[in-house]
């Protein structure tokens, strides 16, 4: 993991909990709201974890619906931009993202983002 | 869990309207179900990381879309600093002068305003089957807006273009993750040089927004999203189109149709330019419970750079269609809102669907014209209601 990403990563942290601070969440309920979400369980949880979030939330893999041709491209394509996956896990991450995320599942239903308290936006947002 | 997010959707609605302590509507909802992102009120959360949120259709009911209910694409990071007072947008290439711009020299040049709507290629994409990969937009990848800016052709004239530019290139500020391809398009000269087209800096009267382009981004009017390159920090005449991932495979059509499922060389494509001519449904909602009487259709229709001269509604599964009134407000490159009223007397589901033609002849397909990507989906839009 780059430097620059685990800050990033930090900083993600720190400006979601701001904003929980800031909307007064965190004292009015006991589970703070999570801002990006997680890959399904199985054996390669940990392993898709690692190679695919390190540039990007889950969410854009929870709402794909694809055939496993389509995720084997999508897979090598990404790994060709950065995404580290050790050539002996290629054929289970292919597999378990193919399983999960396949054309036959429910569509995805996506979360909304809140309604502001007013004055609560920073300027230039 | 569709009649909970029917409730939800009608709540925050209500709240809205009766303009209720928006902090109680943060209460009443789940943690599960809504995400605080400041600036962007009940939007569709595709993506967080990459800010990807899309607009529920019920705003499409006002001409101009608030900026709080804009869409958003992103491609990458957004600029993790970007300092106003140090920003630069810097002009070369094919050019007699380049040039540095500074904020305050950006806007000593003329201003010139565009209603124009912006839709994003791949709007609907999740509608496409076999599904492609890609951000799964719904219908509302897409807004209006006044963006108002220098045009970009002023620009390009004061630095002088030479005979052998004829693309012009745009650079963000993007923060590119591991080794992906820099998010770089480019435009040809002819459109680059069209009065409309600009450099924005205003979007609704007020300065852009960080998720927007702040301080500035191309505005190419009529076109897919993706050409109005956002942060925009380096324009660069080309004597050739820009070769790179966003150009090439990236946002192309297939030059032929192709059955869905179909794998298409890249020699076989072009590169996307406007939009395709298409009406959305804003009311009644997917799924909506009706009394049996009078119910109101209503919608927007947009066809890049050709104006919507027709939006007919068929209220009996497409047998017949009747025109919809077309709202006052209207501009070149602006959706224009229409409304339908129908009586409905029988109990049951009944399909509503919208389908409009613009000025060069051209008609919303009845089904989805498919293509790898899932770009430029236009078919007859439809929702369901339930008459009781």
């Amino acid at each position: 993991m780059s430097p620059e990403l685990t800050f990033r990563k930090m900083l993600y942290k720190i400006s979601a909990l701001a904003l929980l601070v800031a909307s007064g969440l965190v004292a009015q309920t006991s589970v703070p709201a999570k801002v990006t979400a997680d890959l399904p369980a199985g054996p390669m949880q940990a392993k898709a974890t690692t190679a695919c979030l390190e540039c990007h939330e889950a969410r854009i893999i929870l709402q794909q619906r694809l055939s496993k041709p389509a995720w084997t491209k999508e897979v090598d394509k990404m790994a060709k931009w950065g995404a580290v996956v050790d050539p002996a896990d290629r054929d289970a991450l292919i597999d378990y993202l193919s399983t999960n995320f396949s054309p036959d599942k429910p569509a995805y239903e996506p979360q909304r983002t809140a309604v502001e308290k007013k004055g609560s936006a920073p300027k230039n947002y | 869990m569709k009649s909970r997010r029917e409730f939800l959707k009608q709540m925050s609605r209500a709240a809205l309207l009766a303009g209720a302590a928006p902090s109680m509507l943060t209460w009443a909802l789940p943690q599960e179900q809504s995400v605080p992102f400041p600036g962007e009120e009940v939007m569709l959360l595709r993506s967080f990381r990459f800010v990807d949120l899309e607009s529920p259709v019920e705003y499409f009911d006002t001409w101009l879309t608030p900026v709080p209910h804009f869409f958003v694409r992103n491609h990458m990071y957004e600029p993790s600093e970007l300092d106003a007072n140090d920003w630069r947008l810097s002009l070369g290439g094919e050019v007699e002068k380049p040039l540095t711009l500074n904020r305050t020299e950006l806007e000593k040049f003329e201003t010139h305003s565009v209603v124009n709507t912006l839709e994003c290629a791949g709007n609907g994409r999740s509608l496409q089957r076999p599904q492609v990969p890609g951000i799964q937009w719904g219908k509302g990848a897409v807004g209006t807006a006044r963006f108002a800016g220098p045009r970009l052709r002023d620009i390009l004239q004061r630095a002088g273009i030479k005979p052998a530019g004829k693309h012009v290139m745009f650079r963000g500020l993007d923060e590119v993750p591991g080794k992906v391809p820099p998010f770089i398009r480019s435009i040809p000269i002819e459109k680059a040089l069209d009065p409309d087209t600009l450099i924005a800096t205003h979007m609704n009267g007020s300065p852009l927004t960080k998720h927007h382009g702040f301080p500035a981004r191309a505005l190419v009017p009529g076109w897919v999203g993706a050409a109005s390159c956002k942060w925009l920090t380096e324009i660069k005449v080309l004597d050739s189109e820009f070769v790179g991932n966003f150009m090439n495979p990236g946002y192309r059509l297939p030059n032929q149709p192709v059955k869905p499922g179909d794998t298409v060389k890249p020699e076989d494509t072009h590169p996307l330019t406007a939009l395709s001519v298409k009406s959305v449904i804003a009311g009644p909602s997917d799924g909506a419970k009706l009394k049996a009487g009078k119910v109101t259709v209503h919608g927007a229709a947009w066809a890049g750079e050709a104006d919507i001269v027709k939006v007919e509604i068929s209220a009996d599964g497409g047998a017949s269609w009747s025109p919809a009134k077309l709202a006052h407000d209207q501009s070149h490159y602006a959706w224009r809102l229409w409304s339908y009223d129908c009586k409905i007397g029988k109990a049951g589901e009944h399909t509503i669907q919208s389908r409009a033609t613009d000025s060069q002849g051209h008609t919303q397909p009845a089904t989805p014209v498919w293509n790898p990507s899932g770009y430029l989906y236009n078919a007859v839009d439809q929702v369901k209601i339930y008459v009781s």
